[in-house]
């Protein structure tokens, strides 16, 4: 399930003009000022259409920052198709939620369900986070691309602030389609549908959470700031937690209800140790972080004048 | 989370009944008698436990080390390749603590407090030794790092791990975290288990060696 694709601006070749910054970075404690994709910006004169090209060899992430106007953070019309399927995905299955629940006249299940959902949610997105903050690279099947782009939301965290709304949510988008229209298409049950609905919903959109967390209080809808201040959301505070060294809490990313426990349980270093016992494997939280990993601040007025 | 000292009783209704007591390699140790919590199990009232000789020949443990018991002499390379024995301690409380491995989270957490309160052992007129299954060379590297003044253990193959009886966690996949304090004659006067609390072991030893 990819659902924290970042800045894959850097491998990709419709960046290379944009790669090189030469452009001196003094490292000062930098706060979160950008704007938030919160809505899509229909803005068709920028859109860029992708012209089929050869692939070309990219400089590696870690020796490039994206510049704020990057193109690669601004939505195409395929990151629109793949959010639109997704939605539809989970509005089906929230239609056949509330249609079976009114025939049948069971409330109180599909809502109960959903809630569920909504909490195991949380969970999902922790271990898929921790999972893919800890193991395996850029080459690693399937998640290599993933994997590459959260070594790039580390060290440039801002960054998905940046991006417009279908960009950032697309890849998960595209998972979710998937995963739930098949369960669309199979079943009819009002109770299972209000957890697919809700869950695959709640993780469909946690990247948007996610990018919600990274903004700061003046530039955020207060509709957010009170879902985040509520605990409905993940907040602000608890989410930085987590890009702080050593980078191994505060997993969790659509509401955090399950970070307090996990972390205060030591459930991931259970995990870790246990997979390096078994299996010989070294979670990257570990060892001290690399380069890589490690933010890499701006001035804040370089991010004003963007 | 608070340590808990259980009575003597707990130990039997904890034991599997009837099954044979065959000690792996510890990652497979499965060890009923004094399941560590995570959270701290100080082993104050333990009863020796009966077990079952096995017929693979060279697993067999004839008793696990328990408070007020002299545990087997042991004799193990340190970080520089030197054979250490047990019984080179004799005179001095000693805290010999098992832990998981080199490098890990917890280990690292424990190496350090040990370190950091050093000196109160040493007032105490302890010895503190460490003991875990990596290799000296490990252990050397391990004790660079993190300037650890005190000595480093290579119990290859777990043998001794085995033979005190220390239990694994986490259904027997992880090496658990297991300390024992030693007085001057070599008797057992504490055992104080907690795989995910490593500092722990650091107060809960310092309390009793300050009492002996």
């Amino acid at each position: 399930m990819s659902i924290f694709t970042q800045t894959k601006l850097l491998p990709s070749p419709k960046h290379h003009v944009h790669t090189i910054c030469h452009s001196p970075l003094l490292r000062t404690t930098v706060h979160c000022s950008v704007s938030t994709t919160a809505k899509p910006k229909p803005v068709p004169e920028k859109l860029i259409i992708e012209p089929p090209r050869l692939q070309q060899l990219e400089p590696s992430p870690d020796n490039i920052r994206p510049m704020l106007n990057d193109p690669s953070l601004l939505s195409t019309w395929s990151h629109r198709a793949w959010v639109a399927s997704g939605c539809t995905t989970v509005l089906i299955s929230l239609a056949k939620s509330v249609a079976g629940a009114a025939h049948s006249h069971i409330w109180a299940e599909p809502i109960l369900a959903g809630l569920v959902g909504y909490v195991l949610a949380d969970l999902g997105s922790g271990v898929y986070h921790w999972g893919i903050d800890n193991y395996g690279g850029a080459s690693t099947p399937i998640f290599g691309a993933q994997i590459e782009a959260f070594q790039g939301h580390h060290k440039w965290p801002w960054t998905i602030t940046k991006r417009q709304f279908a960009n950032n949510l697309h890849a998960l988008a595209r998972v979710i389609t998937f995963t739930v229209l098949p369960l669309d298409l199979a079943f009819d049950d009002p109770i299972l549908h209000g957890f697919v609905a809700v869950c695959s919903g709640c993780i469909m959109f946690s990247q948007q959470f996610h990018a919600w967390a990274h903004g700061t209080k003046s530039r955020l809808p207060p509709l957010v700031l009170a879902l985040q201040d509520s605990g409905l959301l993940i907040s602000r505070s608890q989410h930085s937690a987590h890009h702080r060294q050593p980078y191994n809490n505060n997993y969790c990313i659509v509401s955090g209800v399950w970070n307090e426990f996990l972390d205060k349980q030591k459930v991931f270093e259970a995990l870790e140790m246990i997979l390096f016992f078994k299996q010989g494997l070294r979670p990257r939280s570990w060892s001290e972080p690399s380069s890589e990993w490690i933010e890499e601040a701006e001035t804040i007025s370089q991010l004003a004048n963007n | 989370m608070a340590s808990l000292s259980l009575p003597k009783h707990t130990f039997t209704s904890l034991l599997p009944t009837q099954t044979p007591r065959h000690y792996y390699p510890s990652s497979q140790i499965v060890s009923k008698s004094s399941n560590s919590q995570f959270y701290g199990l100080k082993l104050s009232n333990s009863t020796s436990l009966p077990i079952p000789s096995s017929s693979s020949g060279k697993n067999i443990i004839c008793g696990k080390v328990d408070k007020g018991k002299v545990p087997p002499n042991f004799n193990l390379k340190d970080q520089d390749g030197k054979s250490v024995s047990l019984s080179k301690f004799k005179g001095k409380p000693v805290v010999v603590y098992f832990y998981p491995a080199d490098e890990t989270p917890g280990c690292t957490k424990q190496a350090c407090a040990f370190r950091d309160s050093y000196e109160k052992f040493k007032k105490a007129g302890a010895q503190v030794v460490g003991i875990s299954g990596d290799d000296s060379a490990s252990h050397k590297a391990f004790a660079k790092k993190y300037k650890l003044p005190f000595t480093l253990l290579s119990d290859e193959g777990n043998k001794v791990r085995k033979e005190w009886g220390v239990p694994s966690d986490l259904f027997g996949t992880l090496p658990g975290r297991q300390t024992y304090v030693l007085d001057k004659n070599g008797v057992v006067q504490l055992i104080y288990n907690n795989q995910f609390q490593p500092e722990k072991h650091i107060d809960e030893t310092l309390k009793l060696l300050q009492s002996l």
